[in-house]
């Protein structure tokens, strides 16, 4: 099969550039990070991040024929050749497909995703209703492999104030749970021109999610959490 | 100054959204029967009991929602502080002039009939 690849190292101060390669796949390479692992071997200059290669670490993201995915869940059956893979779009790039996610991981730290109670500790554990815990359902699942912020052009625009989909999934997630106290607190953080209101429900991070999840849905439920708590 | 931020501004874009929805389809249904549309027949709506309020209702929508829709560009590609304050200002004198330009002749329209 026959790869097209952004090569790029900074310490060798040549410009970006687009490498060939072709590569055979052998039986049971199912899926694109098996035909990277193989060319590793041909190319060990190649730098990309994977670790679980079953979807569940998110470190094999990157643009897959200009669609951002995870290269552990790309099938190769369907993939148009040449196959053209990009590091994720608006991420400093520290080598070849490997991004810098410093700010990434930063706005996630600043919505505090933690459970938040000050109310004293039960004996055993705090519990919820099933309704309680059905609300967490297409939130909690997130591997924040950054593909949804990476494909976001607000993300783009303003990668340093917007907090980004993945981010702002990860907010409502606590905002809706029902152990969590301090969801005035975090709507109040959020309720920022920058921080939540740079989305103009593109909806391309619900496009492109690897887990199938909607951060735009959970977004337009903040939004309704700030309206309700207004109003 | 936090009138026009964060949730009051996504607020204010949406309900100027919907009356200038309304509005418009409004005007688009009564206007056509409205014949012949001459001088006499805008200035009559325009200093009428409903009509010139409707109107007002109508430019003072617009001008709230351009505003919101500028400032969200003007946020997105203007990164140079001074530059985006200065692009900010001018929007807001060029709506805030529109809106007082369309405020002044309805006044003016309603006292002289």
């Amino acid at each position: 099969m026959r790869l097209n690849i952004y090569r790029y190292d900074p310490e060798r101060g040549d410009p970006p550039r687009m490498q060939a390669y072709d590569v055979q796949p052998e039986a049971g390479d199912k899926k694109l990070l098996d035909l990277l692992m193989r060319l590793r071997v041909q190319d060990d200059s190649l730098s990309f991040r994977r670790s679980c290669r079953e979807g569940v670490c998110g470190s094999d993201a990157m643009n897959i024929n200009g669609r951002n995915g995870l290269a552990c869940l790309t099938a190769l059956d369907g993939l148009k050749e040449p196959i053209v893979l990009r590091p994720l779009p608006g991420f400093p790039v520290i080598r070849d497909l490997v991004v810098d996610m410093t700010q990434f991981f930063a706005h996630y730290h600043s919505i505090r995703p933690w459970l938040i109670n000050d109310e004293p500790l039960p004996e055993r554990e705090r519990l919820q209703t099933p309704t309680e815990r059905e609300r967490l359902d297409g939130l909690y699942e997130c591997i924040l492999c950054a593909c949804c912020s990476a494909f976001c052009p607000s993300y783009w625009w303003n990668p340093d104030k917007f907090i980004g989909p993945s981010g702002l999934l990860q907010a409502y997630r606590f905002i809706a749970d029902s152990r969590d106290t301090a969801s005035a607190e975090r709507l109040d953080f959020l309720d920022d021109v920058y921080r939540l209101y740079r989305c103009r429900t593109i909806m391309n991070c619900t496009e492109v999610c690897p887990k199938g999840l909607s951060p735009s849905h959970a977004i337009e439920r903040i939004r309704l959490a700030l309206l309700q708590r207004s109003s | 100054m936090r009138l026009f931020t964060g949730q009051r501004a996504w607020v204010v874009q949406r309900l100027s959204a919907l009356l200038l929805l309304v509005l418009i389809l409004l005007a688009m249904l009564a206007l056509p029967f409205a014949s012949p549309l001459d001088f006499s027949a805008w200035r009559a709506l325009a200093g009428g009991a409903l009509g010139g309020p409707l109107i007002a209702l109508l430019f003072g929508a617009l001008c709230a929602h351009a505003w919101v829709g500028m400032r969200d560009i003007v946020l997105d590609y203007l990164q140079p502080r001074g530059l985006r304050l200065a692009v900010l200002g001018l929007i807001t004198v060029v709506l805030l002039g529109v809106l007082a330009r369309v405020l002044l002749s309805l006044a003016m329209v309603a006292l002289a009939a």
